[in-house]
Formats: C-alpha cells, structure tokens, sequence
C-alpha cells in the first residue's frame, strides 16, 4: 500500500512540474493572452520566422496547429469545439466547405495585397470572385524521374510513359483524378472530362500501361524516389522539389500536352473567433516580402506576382515550378464533377488497378 | 528444464532483436548526421537536438504529450483498479461475464471509431476541444486495458485471505488496503505502465479530440508528413526512446519489489 501511494504520489508531482513547465513555455511564448489568433496549416508549410515577425509587428499571438489532410481538416471545423481563424484547404476542398457553408466570407477591403497575387491564379473556377478564398500555394501534377537511371529520357509527353523501355519502372500515386487525368491529358482531352466515351478511351490506354507500373502507393512514393528504388514517378509538384533537394540525380517534368494545377488556399472557417486578425493575417502573409521569404522555405510554387522580384533567379526562373505561360494555359484546375462523376471516376480507377498485365 | 537452448535458438533470438531494434538505432544515428537529410551521413553534430531545444512549440507538445500520458494512467489505474474490484465481488458469473464482455468490446474495437465518437460526443455536450477533451478520451479507453491487467491477480487471489482478514475483524477498509490492494500491487503497476504506454502512442483517438492550441506528440509528427520529417525529430526519437528504457528499468524494478513482498505486504 504504500509502495502504490508513494509511486502515485510521484507520478502526481511530476504531471504537476510538467503542467507548470508547460505554463511557463506558454507564457514565454504568449499563448496565454488573450489576443491570439488560431492557424490550422499543413505541418511544416509555414516558415516560423514569418509567424515571428507577424507576431511582432500586430502584437497578435499566433497558435499554430497542423493536419495531415484535407478531409481531416474539415472535419474538425464541421464539428465545431475549435477555433481556428484561418486554415489553409486544396481547391477541392474549399469548395466543398463553401457547400457546407463552414466558411466565412473574405473582405477585400482588408486585404490590400491581394493585388500582388498573379491575375492568372484569381478567379478560378473553384471559388468565382476570390470570395471565400486566397491561394496560398500552387503547384502541377507531373513526372519525377531519375536522370542517372534513365539518362536519355526526358518525359516532354506523356506518352514517353508507355515507353516498352520503362517496364516494371513507374510507381503511380494512389489517386483517381490523377492516375485517370493523366489518361485523359495523354489523350487530348480535358481533365474534366465526363463524357463516357472518352473516359472509356483513357481507361483502354492506361490499361496498356500496367506492364510498365511498379506500383500504385500513397506518400511513401516521396521516400521510394528518393532513395532511387525506382525511376520513374507521377507526383505532385511539391513532392517534386521536395526529393529533389534531397537527391540531385532527379529531375521534374510537366508534360506539355497538360496537366493538373492544384492550389492551397487560406480561408476563413465559420469557428473563427478573431475574424479581424484573420484578415490580417492573410494580408501579411500576401504582402510580396512576405511570401518570398516564405516560399522559399516550403520551396513550393507562390502565386504572388510581386515575391517573384525578391526570391532567387534560379528559384523563379525553374520552368519547371514556374511553367511557361503556354505550358500554364494548358494546365487546369479539377472542376467539381459532383458525386455520380467522381464515382465513376473511382470505378474507372478501380478497374484499372485490377487489370492484370 | 534445465537443458541448454541449441545455438541455432539463440541466433534465432539475436536476429529477431537485431530486426526489432535496427530501425530505431538507425533513426538515432541520423540524429547526429549533420546533412539535412537520412540519405546519407555527413558528419556528426549536435545541432538538431539543439534545434530541438530552441522549439518552445515542440518542446510543449511533449510536455502536453507527457502529463496527459501520466495523469490519465493515473486516474484510469484508480478507477480500473476498483472496477476490477467490482467485477469480482459480483456474485452471479453471469453478469460478471457480460461486464467483462462488454469490458473487452473496448478494448477491440477500433481507435478511429473510438475517436470520432468522442469528437462527437465532446462537440455535442459543448465541451471544448483541448487538454481535458483529450485527457478525457484517454482515460476511458485505459480503463478497460486496467482492468484486464488487474483482473488475472485478483482472480488468483484465494478469497480464503479476505475470509481470514474478516474472521480476525479486519474492517471493510482494512480488508482493501491490507489484503486487497498489497496483493494485487503488481498488477496494479502493470496496469498503470499498459495505460502509460497506450496513451503515449495512441494518434487515432488522440487526432479527433486535440484542437484549440492543444496537441500530442503523435498527431504533430503525423501531420509532418506531407513536408518530410526533419532531423530534429529524429533528435527528439532517440531522446524519447531514451526515457522508455528508463522507464522500462523502473518498472522492473518496481515490479520485482513489488513481487518479493507479495504476500509479505500483510505486515503492513
């Protein structure tokens, strides 16, 4: 008995000088006052600096909290309990919160700097107007591939995937609209294509793909590049130039018959306590300085025109994370197709990583 | 009993611990590499744990990660214990059965509808998102790990023991404190560090109820996926790894203090 009240009493003292470290660290931080303000972001896509100098120049104090997914996010706002100010969804993703009318809408007013943004990322078919919605980061679907392991190759077109040469050698990323668009881009047609016929016809071709692919994986194609396991990859742009940084014999390719523009977005959610601060928030993260810091930490694409003059010429001049503006015409952003499409999508999708070579 | 294990078996063994414990050292290793990177050793540095200690962010996340491990081992280990209690002094089998039935339900089923149910719950009954939302969901998923650790030492117990302490006119007080609980010590301990350790890596429930400023360890390093885990996590790895060994070593030696009282706990 008094072994097990002396170990309680122990285990009491230290939750108590654990709780009063964390009380200390939260003050030195000051997360305890009262004029914070709640940012729900991907981990690590913010450069900390930038939160300092927020946190300096407006006095508010920034909480920054992380997810790992779009539809993780959503549901934490939907349920409420939180209060985040801002967060920070994909395109597809703010426009299904608009439908669920979880977000607030953004007062221009207050958002001077929305000016320096790219006129060609404004507007977009996702959310018309920029009412709910400022993009954050942009970025293509493309092929990474490793130039020690295939020296003559350089993936201008899609079709060099189907290439006999490459078999067993493509790892794919585990995604519907992906995996079909790029069926549908190799074919001429658009990304969102609902016509049966043409969808019919991507399927047929990416079927004769299967000899080629080594895999069909989610993130850990990030870690398989990398280490050269394989050669050849469908990836985001921004995994892109992730692995890239970490192993030198790869390169990245848009093809040029087209491909998927994609954007991280800062909204506003409906839990949003400190609206004002929010809007501040956004707006210093658009001012041109900013954003040119910033990216060049998250090394992802900045839709903001104005960055560009402060970031590094290799950085801005990289056409291939800053596409040239034919290359970028043909790039387009997934529509909403609404839920019978999307579900013939997956079906599509389904019976393709079924199909046996 | 007392034939040797053959040198086959023993290399069995040191394979199957050289596979358990490979990626782990391997993780420390690149701790000190001081390339960005686990792709190749460049040096060796102590920079990221340095980094590490710079973070005020990450360094509260572990302490949060802590305190909600300790207290809700220790809040579940008390209730567990009683419950377990309970569950023995019923005196039909059968509803002492349905109870542990129900018991083990919990323990099965799994943590991402565990998870979401809380966040619903929590969200439902207006309690906000944070430190007791969390401590909450992890002391009730302790709970039933508690009572399966405790359960078997009482079970074990010959109820002759709380006959004798009776007849000789032990109070209900005297019978707990005196027989019960310096019988079952071991168990107790066993339970605590169970629950201890199940909340330390527990990410499904632990994802749905962090909000508002408040989040562990598990969700953080999640949510780092997208971006690549930088180096100062390895850092924080092998600085963890390190406190469980101790914490392992205490509980052995606790246990087997425990143990050799045993019965002996009568005197006290």
């Amino acid at each position: 008995m008094k072994n097990l009240i002396q170990a309680f009493l122990a285990v009491l003292v230290v939750s108590i000088v654990c709780l009063i470290a964390i009380n200390r660290l939260n003050a030195s931080a000051g997360y305890s006052g009262t004029n914070t303000l709640t940012v729900y972001n991907w981990g690590d896509y913010i450069d900390e600096e930038v939160i300092d100098q927020f946190e300096e120049e407006t006095g508010i104090t920034v909480i920054y909290e992380t997810f790992d997914s779009n539809e993780a996010m959503m549901t934490k706002i939907q349920q409420g309990g939180t209060t985040y100010d801002v967060a920070v969804p994909s395109e597809y993703m703010v426009q299904k919160m608009m439908e669920e009318d979880l977000l607030i809408e953004l007062d221009h007013s207050k958002l001077p700097n929305l000016k320096n943004i790219d006129e060609r990322f404004m507007d977009l078919a996702f959310d018309p107007g920029n009412k709910f919605s400022v993009p954050y980061f942009w970025g293509t679907v493309g092929i990474v591939f490793n130039t020690k392991m295939l020296p003559d190759m350089n993936f201008k077109s899609w079709d060099d995937l189907w290439d006999p040469e490459l078999k067993n050698d493509i790892l794919l990323v585990d995604g519907a609209r992906e995996v079909i668009g790029m069926g549908l881009n190799s074919l001429g047609y658009s990304l969102n294509d609902t016509n049966k016929v043409h969808l019919q016809e991507a399927q047929d071709k990416l079927n004769t793909l299967t000899p080629n692919i080594k895999a069909i994986v989610g993130d850990e194609n990030k870690l398989l590049m990398a280490n050269g396991e394989a050669p050849v990859a469908l990836v985001w742009s921004g995994d892109a130039s992730e692995i890239m940084f970490e192993n030198e014999d790869l390169d990245y390719s848009v093809p040029e018959e087209g491909s998927n523009l994609w954007f991280d977005n800062m909204v506003i959610p409906k839990t949003a306590k400190n609206i004002d601060g929010a809007h501040q928030f956004i707006n210093f993260m658009l001012d041109a300085e900013v954003a040119a810091q910033n990216t060049e930490y998250v090394s992802y694409s900045t839709p903001n025109k104005e960055a560009l003059k402060y970031m590094p010429e290799e950085m801005v001049n990289d056409e291939r994370f800053y596409p040239s503006p034919e290359l970028t015409d043909k790039l387009e952003v997934y529509d909403n197709l609404g839920k019978k499409n999307l579900a013939y999508y997956n079906e599509l999708f389904l019976e393709f990583k079924m199909y046996r070579k | 009993m007392s034939r040797k294990s053959s040198p086959f078996a023993n290399l069995f063994l040191v394979i199957i611990f050289f596979v358990l414990y490979a990626p782990i050292f391997y993780l420390i290793f690149y701790s000190f590499n001081s390339g960005g990177t686990m792709s190749g050793f460049e040096g060796f540095t102590l920079d990221w744990y340095k980094e590490l200690f710079s973070d005020t962010r990450l360094l509260i996340i572990v302490l949060n990660t802590v305190v909600i491990a300790l207290l809700s081992a220790l809040i579940s280990t008390i209730i567990g214990v009683f419950g377990a209690i309970g569950i023995r002094e019923m005196k039909r089998k059968r509803n002492q059965n349905s109870i542990l039935g129900l018991n083990n339900v919990l323990i099965v089923s799994p943590d991402v509808i565990i998870g979401a149910s809380f966040l619903i719950l929590f969200t439902m009954a207006g309690i906000q998102l944070g430190f007791y939302s969390v401590l909450l969901s992890h002391i009730a998923f302790s709970i039933p790990i508690v009572v399966l650790m405790v359960l078997p030492k009482l079970m074990e117990m010959s109820p002759s023991l709380i006959d004798a302490a009776r007849d000789l006119g032990a109070s209900r007080w005297n019978v707990l404190t005196k027989v019960i609980l310096p019988y079952i010590t071991p168990g107790i301990f066993a339970g605590f560090f169970m629950a201890l350790t199940y909340s330390l890596d527990d990410f499904a429930v632990t994802f749905f109820v962090t909000g508002n400023g408040f989040s562990t360890l598990s969700v953080e390093i999640y949510s780092l996926a997208r971006q690549g885990i930088s180096l100062n996590i390895n850092a924080l790895s092998a600085l963890i790894f390190l406190v469980t060994v101790v914490l392992v070593i205490v509980y052995y030696y606790i246990s087997r203090r425990a143990g050799n009282q045993g019965m002996g706990g009568m005197r006290r």
